[in-house]
């Protein structure tokens, strides 16, 4: 079995893997860390939308193995303590969510545009970017809201550089 | 218990393919889905997986006086930022629609053109560019012809031994615009019903030079349009989207099935085509964007 190493939220950790462990399955079975979910298990759903070195990415496409030596953000490492990701806030606000279950993925999509995009996002592309991203139930018209407000308020407390 | 193997240099990788079968993997995009029925890709249980991923002299683009080489490794992500001629705008684009941002980052291209499937965006782009297949075993390296690499459905010439090693592409002809259109069910995260890739080439007078164009998705594997190409040399660039004639289109084969009838297909890469030659006369220069 494979060791791995990596970074996952800012701290270092390591484990012996079976190989062909998804890192999906690393980050919640072995790391407990239940806030990535797993929507639909063939990469189209984006419930387990992860950064890995600084990119989007879905967790259920990647083996925990490929993932060596790599920094990983899980929905978990973007609060600090009790203060919200202005991004996280954002969907707060403006009502982003229903159930909920797209949610982390669509906040660590979010984040991921934002800072690609140094917060000059227009519906359109928010719409485009969005793609891979399923929500089943909002009608996606908050969470295009939420998205817009989120980067502004990343702008101005200077998130999107600093990340 | 398979075993997994992930080299750092292709001269690793190279031996650990000869030695043993292996499920090669690049971004797992294709490998990954097409497994997860549960059983999981339960199959390293019997085959050892070779992770190509580490291998850094595979991730460079190098552009040089007379062709541009795409390493293996090159995604999605990293063609639709390149800095590119005119020509690649069509695969630029087609770059921008593959499964979105997330599979973008991870997928690459030469695992689009391994997997060969009739509905991979890539090949028509491809196609349309002239490109050749870089591969490499124990044994040497040799190159292969894009049209000549796949060989039908989900199957290309790569030996047991080998592994592909970079696209290759000759430098366009001065004045070339590439461009691509996809039809799918619906606009986002869809695989296409049909689609196409051309690269035209006109002269100061606006007099058709070069031109290529593929369909795909309407034939086992996708296919260059060779008498729509020669119809078009020789015509000015604004005539284009009314030189197109039924009969240019017999290297297609549409089938139906789950996402469109073979009759539909047969029409819609018609219109496709047609579009695409209406944008490309209507704005020659500019559409990378
Ligand atoms: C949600 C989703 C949406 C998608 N949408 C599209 C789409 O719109 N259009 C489209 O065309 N595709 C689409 N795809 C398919 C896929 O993303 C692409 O085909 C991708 O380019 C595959 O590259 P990869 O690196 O992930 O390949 P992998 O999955 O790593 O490998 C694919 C195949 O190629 C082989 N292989 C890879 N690299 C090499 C090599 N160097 N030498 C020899 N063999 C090799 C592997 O063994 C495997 O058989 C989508 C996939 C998903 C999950």
């Amino acid at each position: 079995m494979p060791k791995v190493s990596m970074t996952v939220n800012g701290q270092a950790v390591s484990a012996d893997v079976e190989a062909r462990t998804l890192l999906v399955d690393f980050i919640r079975e072995q790391l407990r860390l239940t806030g990535t979910h797993v929507g639909c298990d063939t990469s189209q759903c984006g419930a387990c939308v992860v950064h890995v070195d600084g990119r989007a990415l879905k967790s259920c496409t990647t083996l925990a193995a490929q993932c060596e030596g790599a920094s990983v953000t899980t929905i978990e490492g973007l609060a600090k303590g009790d203060d919200l990701h202005p991004m996280q806030e954002a969907f707060r606000e403006n009502h982003g969510l229903q159930c909920g279950f797209c949610t982390p993925g669509m906040i660590m999509s979010a984040v991921d545009m934002v800072k690609r995009h140094g917060g000059k996002l227009d519906e359109q592309t928010i719409r485009h970017e969005l793609e891979g991203n399923l929500c089943r139930c909002t009608g996606y018209h908050n969470i295009v809201k939420a998205i817009a407000a989120g980067s502004e308020a990343m702008t101005s407390s200077g998130r999107v550089a600093a990340e | 218990m398979a075993a997994y193997f992930r080299p750092t240099t292709l001269e690793e990788a190279l031996a650990v393919r000869a030695a043993q079968p292996v499920t090669v993997l690049a971004g797992g995009t294709d490998v990954y889905p097409i497994r997860a029925n549960k059983v999981g890709w339960g199959d390293m249980h019997r085959d050892d997986v070779l992770d190509i991923s580490a291998i850094a002299e595979l991730k460079e683009i190098e552009q040089t006086a007379d062709r541009l080489r795409f390493g293996a490794l090159t995604t999605w992500s990293q063609m639709r930022r390149a800095d590119l001629p005119e020509a690649f705008a069509g695969y630029q684009a087609a770059s921008r629609d593959v499964g979105g941002v997330q599979v973008q980052n991870r997928g690459t291209l030469v695992g689009n053109i391994c997997t060969a499937s009739p509905a991979g965006d890539g090949i028509p782009c491809l196609l349309s560019l002239d490109a050749e297949i870089e591969l490499a075993s124990a044994r040497g390296r040799r190159t292969v012809p894009i049209q000549d690499f796949i060989t039908g459905y989900r199957q290309t010439v790569c030996g047991h031994d080998e592994l592909v090693t970079a696209i290759l592409i000759p430098r366009p002809p001065a004045g070339a615009v590439g461009d691509f259109l996809k039809l799918g069910a619906r606009r986002y995260l869809v695989i296409s019903i049909a689609m196409v890739a051309a690269v035209i080439a006109a002269d100061d007078t606006g007099v058709i030079h070069h031109a290529s164009v593929a369909v795909g998705a309407c034939s086992e594997v996708a296919k260059r349009l060779h008498d729509l190409e020669a119809a078009l040399l020789g015509q000015p660039l604004a005539s284009a989207p009314d030189l197109i004639e039924h009969a240019h289109f017999a290297a297609l084969k549409p089938i139906g099935d789950l996402r469109a009838s073979g009759h539909y297909r047969d029409s819609a890469a018609r219109d496709l085509v047609r579009d695409l030659f209406v944008r490309l006369s209507a704005e020659p220069k500019r559409r990378a964007a």
